[in-house]
Protein backbone atom coordinates (compact mmCIF):
# COMPACT_ATOMS: atom_id res chain seq x y z
CA UNK A 1 0.00 0.00 0.00
CA UNK A 2 1.64 3.36 -1.14
CA UNK A 3 1.34 6.57 1.34
CA UNK A 4 -1.38 8.23 -0.55
CA UNK A 5 -3.47 5.71 -0.26
CA UNK A 6 -3.41 5.76 3.09
CA UNK A 7 -7.46 6.10 4.30
CA UNK A 8 -8.15 9.38 5.44
CA UNK A 9 -10.86 7.77 7.38
CA UNK A 10 -8.61 5.91 9.37
CA UNK A 11 -10.73 4.42 12.40
CA UNK A 12 -8.82 3.25 15.53
CA UNK A 13 -9.16 -0.56 14.73
CA UNK A 14 -7.66 0.10 11.17
CA UNK A 15 -4.57 2.10 13.42
CA UNK A 16 -4.41 -0.94 15.78
CA UNK A 17 -4.50 -3.86 12.88
CA UNK A 18 -1.70 -1.82 11.13
CA UNK A 19 0.69 -0.38 13.92
CA UNK A 20 0.02 -2.29 17.25
CA UNK A 21 2.73 -4.81 16.44
CA UNK A 22 5.17 -2.27 15.15
CA UNK A 23 4.98 -0.15 18.47
CA UNK A 24 5.06 -3.16 20.84
CA UNK A 25 8.27 -4.27 19.43
CA UNK A 26 9.26 -0.74 19.08
CA UNK A 27 8.68 -0.46 22.88
CA UNK A 28 10.05 -3.68 23.64
CA UNK A 29 13.17 -2.73 22.14
CA UNK A 30 13.19 0.86 24.07
CA UNK A 31 12.45 -0.76 27.12
CA UNK A 32 13.70 -3.84 26.72
CA UNK A 33 10.16 -6.13 28.60
CA UNK A 34 7.96 -7.28 27.42
CA UNK A 35 5.20 -7.03 29.49
CA UNK A 36 5.39 -3.20 30.18
CA UNK A 37 5.76 -2.75 25.79
CA UNK A 38 2.36 -4.36 25.86
CA UNK A 39 1.23 -1.95 28.73
CA UNK A 40 2.49 1.11 26.83
CA UNK A 41 1.36 -0.04 23.42
CA UNK A 42 -2.19 -0.51 24.86
CA UNK A 43 -1.71 2.58 26.69
CA UNK A 44 -0.99 4.47 23.65
CA UNK A 45 -4.57 3.09 21.36
CA UNK A 46 -6.52 3.92 24.34
CA UNK A 47 -5.43 7.49 24.37
CA UNK A 48 -6.41 7.15 20.81
CA UNK A 49 -9.86 6.27 21.76
CA UNK A 50 -10.18 8.91 23.76
CA UNK A 51 -8.99 11.78 21.94
CA UNK A 52 -9.17 10.27 17.79
CA UNK A 53 -6.62 11.48 15.19
CA UNK A 54 -6.78 11.38 11.57
CA UNK A 55 -3.49 10.88 9.62
CA UNK A 56 -2.67 11.49 6.17
CA UNK A 57 -0.27 8.97 5.71
CA UNK A 58 1.34 5.93 7.39
CA UNK A 59 4.44 7.44 8.25
CA UNK A 60 2.21 10.26 9.84
CA UNK A 61 0.62 8.05 12.08
CA UNK A 62 3.69 6.02 13.06
CA UNK A 63 5.74 8.97 14.00
CA UNK A 64 2.46 10.55 15.88
CA UNK A 65 2.41 7.34 17.78
CA UNK A 66 6.32 6.85 18.55
CA UNK A 67 5.93 10.56 19.93
CA UNK A 68 3.26 9.56 22.37
CA UNK A 69 4.64 6.18 23.00
CA UNK A 70 8.00 7.48 23.64
CA UNK A 71 6.10 10.32 26.19
CA UNK A 72 4.20 7.18 28.13
CA UNK A 73 7.83 5.87 27.97
CA UNK A 74 9.45 8.96 30.08
CA UNK A 75 6.25 8.90 32.26
CA UNK A 76 6.53 5.21 32.86
CA UNK A 77 10.23 5.66 33.78
CA UNK A 78 9.53 8.56 36.31
CA UNK A 79 6.60 6.78 38.24
CA UNK A 80 8.84 3.63 38.42
CA UNK A 81 11.68 5.81 39.76
CA UNK A 82 9.94 7.36 42.34
CA UNK A 83 8.71 3.82 43.07
CA UNK A 84 12.03 2.95 43.65
CA UNK A 85 13.00 5.65 46.16
CA UNK A 86 10.06 5.13 48.08
CA UNK A 87 10.80 1.24 48.50
CA UNK A 88 14.50 2.40 49.32
CA UNK A 89 12.67 4.92 52.04
CA UNK A 90 10.01 2.16 53.01
CA UNK A 91 12.88 -0.52 54.07
CA UNK A 92 14.95 1.93 55.83
CA UNK A 93 12.73 3.84 58.22
CA UNK A 94 8.93 1.84 58.05
CA UNK A 95 7.69 4.01 60.80
CA UNK A 96 8.18 7.02 59.06
CA UNK A 97 5.29 5.90 56.58
CA UNK A 98 1.57 5.49 57.16
CA UNK A 99 0.71 2.31 59.39
CA UNK A 100 -0.90 0.31 56.33
CA UNK A 101 0.55 -1.24 53.25
CA UNK A 102 -2.93 0.33 51.80
CA UNK A 103 -1.99 4.22 53.10
CA UNK A 104 1.24 3.49 52.03
CA UNK A 105 -0.02 2.70 48.13
CA UNK A 106 -2.06 6.00 48.40
CA UNK A 107 1.26 8.19 49.51
CA UNK A 108 2.96 6.40 46.70
CA UNK A 109 0.32 7.30 44.03
CA UNK A 110 0.29 10.79 45.70
CA UNK A 111 3.97 11.19 44.83
CA UNK A 112 3.21 10.18 41.44
CA UNK A 113 0.64 12.59 40.72
CA UNK A 114 2.66 15.20 42.60
CA UNK A 115 5.39 14.65 40.28
CA UNK A 116 3.28 14.77 37.49
CA UNK A 117 1.80 17.91 38.46
CA UNK A 118 5.36 19.57 38.95
CA UNK A 119 7.45 18.08 35.81
CA UNK A 120 7.73 21.69 34.30
CA UNK A 121 8.24 23.23 37.06
CA UNK A 122 11.39 24.96 37.94
CA UNK A 123 13.89 22.31 41.22
CA UNK A 124 13.80 25.38 43.46
CA UNK A 125 9.72 26.35 42.83
CA UNK A 126 9.10 22.68 43.33
CA UNK A 127 10.74 22.14 46.13
CA UNK A 128 9.24 25.49 48.10
CA UNK A 129 5.88 23.99 46.66
CA UNK A 130 6.27 20.32 48.46
CA UNK A 131 7.82 21.88 51.20
CA UNK A 132 5.02 24.69 52.01
CA UNK A 133 2.22 22.53 50.81
CA UNK A 134 3.42 19.39 51.75
CA UNK A 135 5.08 19.45 54.91
CA UNK A 136 2.82 22.51 56.19
CA UNK A 137 5.91 24.81 56.35
CA UNK A 138 5.70 28.87 56.83
CA UNK A 139 7.31 30.69 53.80
CA UNK A 140 9.72 31.68 56.63
CA UNK A 141 10.98 28.01 57.39
CA UNK A 142 10.79 26.95 53.84
CA UNK A 143 13.10 30.25 52.85
CA UNK A 144 15.32 29.23 55.72
CA UNK A 145 15.69 25.80 54.37
CA UNK A 146 16.35 26.71 50.80
CA UNK A 147 18.02 30.11 51.24
CA UNK A 148 15.86 32.09 49.65
CA UNK A 149 14.02 35.31 50.65
CA UNK A 150 10.16 34.49 52.51
CA UNK A 151 9.28 36.93 49.64
CA UNK A 152 10.56 34.32 46.97
CA UNK A 153 8.86 31.24 48.49
CA UNK A 154 5.28 33.11 48.63
CA UNK A 155 6.02 33.83 45.04
CA UNK A 156 7.23 30.10 44.00
CA UNK A 157 4.01 28.51 45.83
CA UNK A 158 1.64 31.09 43.97
CA UNK A 159 3.70 29.79 40.53
CA UNK A 160 3.58 26.26 41.14
CA UNK A 161 -0.07 26.56 42.22
CA UNK A 162 -0.84 28.36 39.12
CA UNK A 163 0.50 25.81 37.26
CA UNK A 164 -1.16 22.83 39.08
CA UNK A 165 -4.48 24.36 38.57
CA UNK A 166 -3.41 24.47 34.90
CA UNK A 167 -2.48 20.61 34.95
CA UNK A 168 -5.33 19.76 36.88
CA UNK A 169 -7.57 21.53 34.74
CA UNK A 170 -5.89 19.46 31.46
CA UNK A 171 -7.65 16.10 33.19
CA UNK A 172 -10.98 15.40 32.55
CA UNK A 173 -13.09 15.09 35.55
CA UNK A 174 -14.65 18.24 36.06
CA UNK A 175 -13.44 20.08 39.64
CA UNK A 176 -14.98 19.63 42.74
CA UNK A 177 -17.13 22.31 43.23
CA UNK A 178 -16.52 25.26 46.39
CA UNK A 179 -18.61 24.35 49.11
CA UNK A 180 -20.18 28.03 50.46
CA UNK A 181 -21.09 28.13 54.29
CA UNK B 1 -10.57 32.97 23.58
CA UNK B 2 -13.47 32.07 21.27
CA UNK B 3 -15.34 34.95 20.38
CA UNK B 4 -18.71 32.52 20.85
CA UNK B 5 -19.69 32.12 24.47
CA UNK B 6 -22.09 29.28 24.97
CA UNK B 7 -24.31 29.00 28.34
CA UNK B 8 -23.01 25.84 29.30
CA UNK B 9 -22.02 24.83 33.28
CA UNK B 10 -19.58 26.68 34.69
CA UNK B 11 -16.99 23.88 34.80
CA UNK B 12 -17.17 23.54 31.04
CA UNK B 13 -16.56 27.49 30.36
CA UNK B 14 -13.26 27.46 31.44
CA UNK B 15 -11.64 30.25 33.51
CA UNK B 16 -9.98 32.91 32.89
CA UNK B 17 -6.29 33.00 33.19
CA UNK B 18 -6.26 35.54 35.59
CA UNK B 19 -9.27 34.15 37.68
CA UNK B 20 -6.80 31.58 37.90
CA UNK B 21 -3.92 33.20 38.69
CA UNK B 22 -5.52 35.68 41.54
CA UNK B 23 -6.75 32.10 43.26
CA UNK B 24 -2.61 31.14 43.23
CA UNK B 25 -1.62 33.93 44.74
CA UNK B 26 -4.68 34.15 47.52
CA UNK B 27 -3.67 30.41 47.93
CA UNK B 28 0.22 31.50 48.42
CA UNK B 29 -0.89 34.71 51.07
CA UNK B 30 -3.38 32.09 53.29
CA UNK B 31 -0.80 29.82 53.67
CA UNK B 32 2.08 31.41 54.06
CA UNK B 33 2.11 32.09 58.10
CA UNK B 34 1.85 35.67 57.92
CA UNK B 35 -2.04 36.04 56.43
CA UNK B 36 -3.65 38.76 58.80
CA UNK B 37 -7.70 38.85 59.56
CA UNK B 38 -7.93 41.18 57.01
CA UNK B 39 -6.47 39.00 54.46
CA UNK B 40 -8.63 36.75 54.64
CA UNK B 41 -12.19 38.57 55.06
CA UNK B 42 -10.28 40.04 51.41
CA UNK B 43 -10.27 36.86 50.08
CA UNK B 44 -13.69 35.75 51.30
CA UNK B 45 -14.89 38.75 49.51
CA UNK B 46 -12.96 37.90 46.41
CA UNK B 47 -14.43 34.02 46.67
CA UNK B 48 -17.99 35.97 47.32
CA UNK B 49 -17.77 38.42 44.34
CA UNK B 50 -18.40 35.57 41.47
CA UNK B 51 -18.88 32.49 40.35
CA UNK B 52 -15.73 32.29 38.28
CA UNK B 53 -13.80 32.96 40.82
CA UNK B 54 -15.31 29.73 43.30
CA UNK B 55 -14.28 28.01 40.34
CA UNK B 56 -11.29 28.50 39.90
CA UNK B 57 -10.65 28.49 43.73
CA UNK B 58 -12.26 24.21 43.29
CA UNK B 59 -9.00 24.01 41.26
CA UNK B 60 -6.92 25.45 43.86
CA UNK B 61 -8.25 23.13 46.54
CA UNK B 62 -8.18 19.77 44.29
CA UNK B 63 -4.15 20.41 43.86
CA UNK B 64 -3.74 20.89 47.61
CA UNK B 65 -5.97 17.65 48.24
CA UNK B 66 -3.51 15.84 46.06
CA UNK B 67 -0.89 16.29 48.72
CA UNK B 68 -3.42 15.13 52.02
CA UNK B 69 -1.82 12.25 51.77
CA UNK B 70 1.14 13.44 52.44
CA UNK B 71 0.53 15.84 55.08
CA UNK B 72 -1.40 12.99 56.95
CA UNK B 73 1.94 10.52 57.14
CA UNK B 74 3.31 9.96 60.40
CA UNK B 75 6.71 11.65 58.51
CA UNK B 76 5.98 14.42 55.85
CA UNK B 77 9.40 15.50 55.44
CA UNK B 78 10.78 11.76 54.66
CA UNK B 79 7.56 11.62 52.48
CA UNK B 80 8.42 14.63 50.67
CA UNK B 81 12.08 13.37 50.60
CA UNK B 82 11.32 10.31 48.38
CA UNK B 83 10.31 12.79 45.45
CA UNK B 84 13.56 14.78 45.72
CA UNK B 85 15.70 11.71 45.76
CA UNK B 86 13.43 10.37 42.84
CA UNK B 87 13.88 13.94 40.98
CA UNK B 88 17.45 14.33 41.38
CA UNK B 89 18.45 10.99 40.23
CA UNK B 90 15.96 11.53 37.11
CA UNK B 91 17.68 15.43 36.75
CA UNK B 92 21.28 13.89 37.01
CA UNK B 93 20.08 11.12 34.32
CA UNK B 94 18.83 13.38 32.00
CA UNK B 95 21.96 15.78 32.32
CA UNK B 96 24.17 12.74 30.84
CA UNK B 97 21.75 11.95 28.12
CA UNK B 98 21.98 15.64 27.11
CA UNK B 99 25.86 15.46 27.08
CA UNK B 100 25.51 12.18 24.99
CA UNK B 101 22.80 13.47 22.53
CA UNK B 102 25.97 15.39 20.77
CA UNK B 103 27.72 12.55 19.79
CA UNK B 104 25.19 10.39 18.45
CA UNK B 105 26.09 9.00 15.40
CA UNK B 106 29.75 9.01 15.45
CA UNK B 107 31.78 6.26 14.01
CA UNK B 108 33.71 5.56 18.00
CA UNK B 109 29.89 4.28 18.77
CA UNK B 110 30.08 1.20 16.46
CA UNK B 111 33.00 0.23 18.05
CA UNK B 112 32.90 -3.82 18.48
CA UNK B 113 33.26 -4.87 22.35
CA UNK B 114 35.11 -7.71 23.51
CA UNK B 115 33.73 -9.41 26.28
CA UNK B 116 35.16 -11.82 28.61
CA UNK B 117 35.37 -12.25 32.10
CA UNK B 118 38.12 -11.13 34.20
CA UNK B 119 37.08 -11.93 37.46
CA UNK B 120 38.93 -14.01 39.53
CA UNK B 121 36.75 -17.54 39.73
CA UNK B 122 36.39 -16.70 43.71
CA UNK B 123 34.33 -13.74 42.85
CA UNK B 124 31.89 -16.10 40.75
CA UNK B 125 30.98 -17.37 43.60
CA UNK B 126 30.24 -15.34 46.03
CA UNK B 127 26.90 -13.90 47.24
CA UNK B 128 26.99 -10.84 45.03
CA UNK B 129 28.90 -9.89 41.77
CA UNK B 130 29.24 -8.00 39.08
CA UNK B 131 30.92 -7.97 35.48
CA UNK B 132 32.86 -6.19 33.93
CA UNK B 133 31.35 -2.89 32.66
CA UNK B 134 28.20 -3.87 35.06
CA UNK B 135 27.27 -1.87 38.60
CA UNK B 136 24.61 -3.07 40.75
CA UNK B 137 22.83 -1.56 43.25
CA UNK B 138 21.47 -4.25 46.51
CA UNK B 139 19.36 -3.54 49.23
CA UNK B 140 20.77 -5.65 52.05
CA UNK B 141 17.71 -6.86 54.35
CA UNK B 142 18.19 -4.66 57.30
CA UNK B 143 17.61 -1.64 54.49
CA UNK B 144 21.58 -0.83 53.92
CA UNK B 145 21.98 0.07 50.36
CA UNK B 146 25.35 -1.93 48.40
CA UNK B 147 26.36 -0.08 45.17
CA UNK B 148 28.68 -2.89 43.62
CA UNK B 149 31.25 -1.53 40.78
CA UNK B 150 32.22 -2.91 37.76
CA UNK B 151 34.07 -6.58 38.13
CA UNK B 152 33.32 -6.25 41.84
CA UNK B 153 31.69 -8.82 44.52
CA UNK B 154 30.92 -9.38 48.17
CA UNK B 155 29.55 -12.21 50.72
CA UNK B 156 26.88 -11.22 52.92
CA UNK B 157 27.46 -12.85 56.42
CA UNK B 158 24.49 -11.27 58.69
CA UNK B 159 24.18 -12.72 62.49
CA UNK B 160 22.49 -12.08 64.98
CA UNK B 161 25.20 -9.87 67.23
CA UNK B 162 27.35 -8.66 63.61
CA UNK B 163 26.58 -7.79 60.14
CA UNK B 164 29.64 -8.67 58.15
CA UNK B 165 30.65 -8.14 54.13
CA UNK B 166 33.25 -9.79 52.96
CA UNK B 167 34.38 -7.45 49.75
CA UNK B 168 35.96 -10.31 47.40
CA UNK B 169 37.05 -7.91 44.44
CA UNK B 170 36.47 -4.56 43.02
CA UNK B 171 34.71 -1.85 44.83
CA UNK B 172 31.48 -0.91 47.01
CA UNK B 173 29.77 1.53 48.08
CA UNK B 174 27.73 1.58 51.31
CA UNK B 175 24.84 2.89 52.91
CA UNK B 176 24.70 1.77 56.29
CA UNK B 177 20.77 1.50 57.99
CA UNK B 178 20.96 2.24 61.37
CA UNK B 179 21.12 -0.77 64.10
CA UNK B 180 22.59 -0.05 67.13
CA UNK B 181 22.46 -3.08 68.24
CA UNK B 182 24.54 -4.93 65.45
CA UNK B 183 27.54 -3.24 64.65
CA UNK B 184 28.29 -2.72 60.77
CA UNK B 185 31.72 -4.06 59.97
CA UNK B 186 33.78 -4.93 56.36
CA UNK B 187 36.36 -7.61 55.79
CA UNK B 188 39.07 -7.25 53.06
CA UNK B 189 42.04 -9.20 53.20
CA UNK B 190 44.17 -6.04 54.01
CA UNK B 191 42.01 -5.60 57.65
CA UNK B 192 38.30 -4.62 59.06
CA UNK B 193 36.35 -1.49 58.57
CA UNK B 194 33.78 -0.46 61.00
CA UNK B 195 31.02 1.46 60.34
CA UNK B 196 30.10 4.86 62.59
CA UNK B 197 26.60 5.63 61.01
CA UNK B 198 27.75 6.18 57.16
CA UNK B 199 28.50 6.13 53.13
CA UNK B 200 31.76 5.21 52.73
CA UNK B 201 33.58 3.48 49.78
CA UNK B 202 35.84 0.24 50.00
CA UNK B 203 37.71 -0.38 47.18
CA UNK B 204 40.18 -3.34 46.85
CA UNK B 205 43.71 -1.83 44.82
CA UNK B 206 45.94 -4.52 44.35
CA UNK B 207 47.86 -5.15 47.99
CA UNK B 208 45.73 -2.32 49.31
CA UNK B 209 42.63 -1.58 50.42
CA UNK B 210 41.47 2.10 49.90
CA UNK B 211 38.61 3.39 51.74
CA UNK B 212 36.66 7.11 51.38
CA UNK B 213 34.03 7.89 53.49
CA UNK B 214 31.27 10.70 52.90
CA UNK B 215 29.23 10.72 55.74
CA UNK B 216 29.91 9.53 59.16
CA UNK B 217 33.16 7.85 59.70
CA UNK B 218 34.61 4.67 59.55
CA UNK B 219 37.38 2.93 61.82
CA UNK B 220 39.55 0.84 59.88
CA UNK B 221 42.13 -1.85 61.47
CA UNK B 222 44.60 -3.38 59.43
CA UNK B 223 44.26 -7.21 59.32
CA UNK B 224 48.45 -7.84 60.61
CA UNK B 225 49.22 -5.32 62.75
CA UNK B 226 46.09 -3.89 64.71
CA UNK B 227 46.60 -0.94 63.85
CA UNK B 228 43.88 1.42 63.65
CA UNK B 229 42.30 5.29 62.68
CA UNK B 230 39.06 6.73 62.48
CA UNK B 231 38.37 7.92 58.87
CA UNK B 232 35.69 10.91 58.78
CA UNK B 233 33.41 12.63 56.15
CA UNK B 234 35.13 13.86 53.41
CA UNK B 235 38.53 12.07 54.11
CA UNK B 236 39.91 8.86 52.22
CA UNK B 237 42.73 6.47 52.63
CA UNK B 238 44.85 3.31 51.77
CA UNK B 239 45.73 0.38 53.84
CA UNK B 240 47.78 -3.01 54.16
CA UNK B 241 47.87 -5.74 56.30
CA UNK B 242 50.33 -3.60 58.07
CA UNK B 243 49.63 0.08 57.82
CA UNK B 244 47.44 2.91 57.39
CA UNK B 245 48.64 5.56 54.75
CA UNK B 246 48.05 9.65 55.35
CA UNK B 247 44.58 10.95 55.16
CA UNK B 248 43.67 13.03 52.45
CA UNK B 249 40.73 14.39 51.33
CA UNK B 250 37.76 12.29 49.43
CA UNK B 251 37.19 11.75 46.08
CA UNK B 252 34.40 12.81 44.70
CA UNK B 253 34.62 10.09 41.51
CA UNK B 254 34.24 7.35 44.38
CA UNK B 255 30.34 8.73 45.16
CA UNK B 256 29.59 9.24 41.92
CA UNK B 257 29.94 6.12 40.48
CA UNK B 258 27.35 4.68 42.21
CA UNK B 259 25.09 6.99 40.11
CA UNK B 260 26.98 5.70 36.63
CA UNK B 261 28.93 8.62 36.67
CA UNK B 262 32.85 9.45 36.82
CA UNK B 263 32.98 12.64 38.30
CA UNK B 264 36.50 14.15 37.30
CA UNK B 265 38.35 17.27 39.05
CA UNK B 266 41.06 18.14 37.86
CA UNK B 267 42.12 14.60 37.43
CA UNK B 268 44.71 13.51 34.96
CA UNK B 269 43.94 11.68 32.30
CA UNK B 270 46.03 8.70 32.90
CA UNK B 271 44.12 8.59 36.29
CA UNK B 272 40.93 8.69 34.42
CA UNK B 273 41.64 6.75 31.99
CA UNK B 274 42.22 3.58 34.06
CA UNK B 275 39.31 4.32 36.27
CA UNK B 276 37.53 4.12 32.45
CA UNK B 277 39.53 0.99 31.96
CA UNK B 278 37.70 -1.15 35.13
CA UNK B 279 34.59 -0.70 33.34
CA UNK B 280 35.59 -2.16 29.76
CA UNK B 281 37.38 -5.23 28.54
CA UNK B 282 40.75 -5.43 27.17
CA UNK B 283 43.34 -3.24 26.88
CA UNK B 284 43.01 1.00 27.18
CA UNK B 285 46.40 3.29 26.70
CA UNK B 286 47.17 6.22 27.20
CA UNK B 287 50.26 8.02 24.99
CA UNK B 288 52.70 9.61 27.69
CA UNK B 289 52.50 13.16 25.97
CA UNK B 290 48.48 13.11 26.99
CA UNK B 291 48.75 11.42 30.10
CA UNK B 292 48.67 14.83 32.12
CA UNK B 293 46.09 16.83 30.79
CA UNK B 294 43.54 17.83 33.04
CA UNK B 295 39.92 16.40 32.54
CA UNK B 296 36.67 18.17 34.18
CA UNK B 297 33.36 16.62 33.48
CA UNK B 298 30.71 14.23 34.13
CA UNK B 299 31.34 10.76 32.08
CA UNK B 300 29.12 7.82 32.12
CA UNK B 301 30.78 5.12 33.03
CA UNK B 302 27.84 1.97 31.67
CA UNK B 303 29.38 3.21 28.33
CA UNK B 304 32.96 3.57 28.51
CA UNK B 305 33.22 4.07 24.67
CA UNK B 306 31.16 7.26 24.73
CA UNK B 307 32.78 8.30 27.51
CA UNK B 308 36.09 8.37 25.73
CA UNK B 309 34.11 9.89 22.64
CA UNK B 310 33.70 12.83 25.12
CA UNK B 311 36.49 13.26 25.74
CA UNK B 312 38.37 13.48 22.57
CA UNK B 313 35.62 16.32 22.10
CA UNK B 314 36.92 18.55 24.59
CA UNK B 315 40.59 17.48 24.85
CA UNK B 316 43.17 17.52 21.99
CA UNK B 317 43.22 13.28 21.90
CA UNK B 318 42.05 10.86 19.37
CA UNK B 319 41.31 7.32 20.46
CA UNK B 320 42.81 4.65 18.09
CA UNK B 321 41.57 1.44 18.17
CA UNK B 322 43.65 -1.31 16.06
CA UNK B 323 42.20 -4.19 17.70
CA UNK B 324 38.39 -4.48 18.88
CA UNK B 325 40.06 -5.30 22.61
CA UNK B 326 43.39 -2.89 22.15
CA UNK B 327 42.79 1.01 22.11
CA UNK B 328 45.20 3.98 23.21
CA UNK B 329 44.71 7.66 23.82
CA UNK B 330 47.06 9.69 21.85
CA UNK B 331 47.30 13.39 20.58
CA UNK B 332 45.70 14.34 18.03
CA UNK B 333 47.19 14.40 14.84
CA UNK B 334 49.18 17.32 14.53
CA UNK B 335 48.59 18.77 17.81
CA UNK B 336 51.08 17.12 19.83
CA UNK B 337 53.06 19.69 20.59
CA UNK B 338 50.07 22.17 22.14
CA UNK B 339 48.69 19.33 23.74
CA UNK B 340 51.71 18.73 25.71
CA UNK B 341 52.22 22.59 26.67
CA UNK B 342 48.51 22.58 28.39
Amino acid sequence: MSDSDYPLTSTVESLYCDHHDWLQSWLRRRLGNAADAADLAHDAFIRLIVTPRRFDSRPEARSYLRTMANGLCVDLWRRRQIEEAWLEALAAQPEAFAPSSEHQCIVLQALQEIDTLLRSLSAKAARAFVLAVGCEMTDKEVAAELGVSARMVRKYVAQAMLRCMEMEELREEPPLRHVGD
Amino acid sequence: MSAIEFSVSPEQTGISFSAKEQAAEWFALLRSGDATDADRSQWEAWLAACEEHRNAWAYVQRVSNRFAPIQTSPDPRTTVGILQTAQGRLARRRRILLGLAAFGGTGLLSWATWRHTLLPARAWVADHHTGVGETRQISLTDGTRVWLGSASAFNEDFRPDLRRLHLVAGDIFIETAPDATRPFVVDTPHGRLRALGTRFDVRLEGRQTAVSVYEGAVEVRTAGSEATTVIRAGEQTRFDQQAIGETAAADPSREGWTQGILIAQDMPLSLLAAELARYRHGHLGVAPEVADLRVYGSFPLDSSDRALVMLASVLPIQVRQPLPWWSTIEARSGSAGKAASR
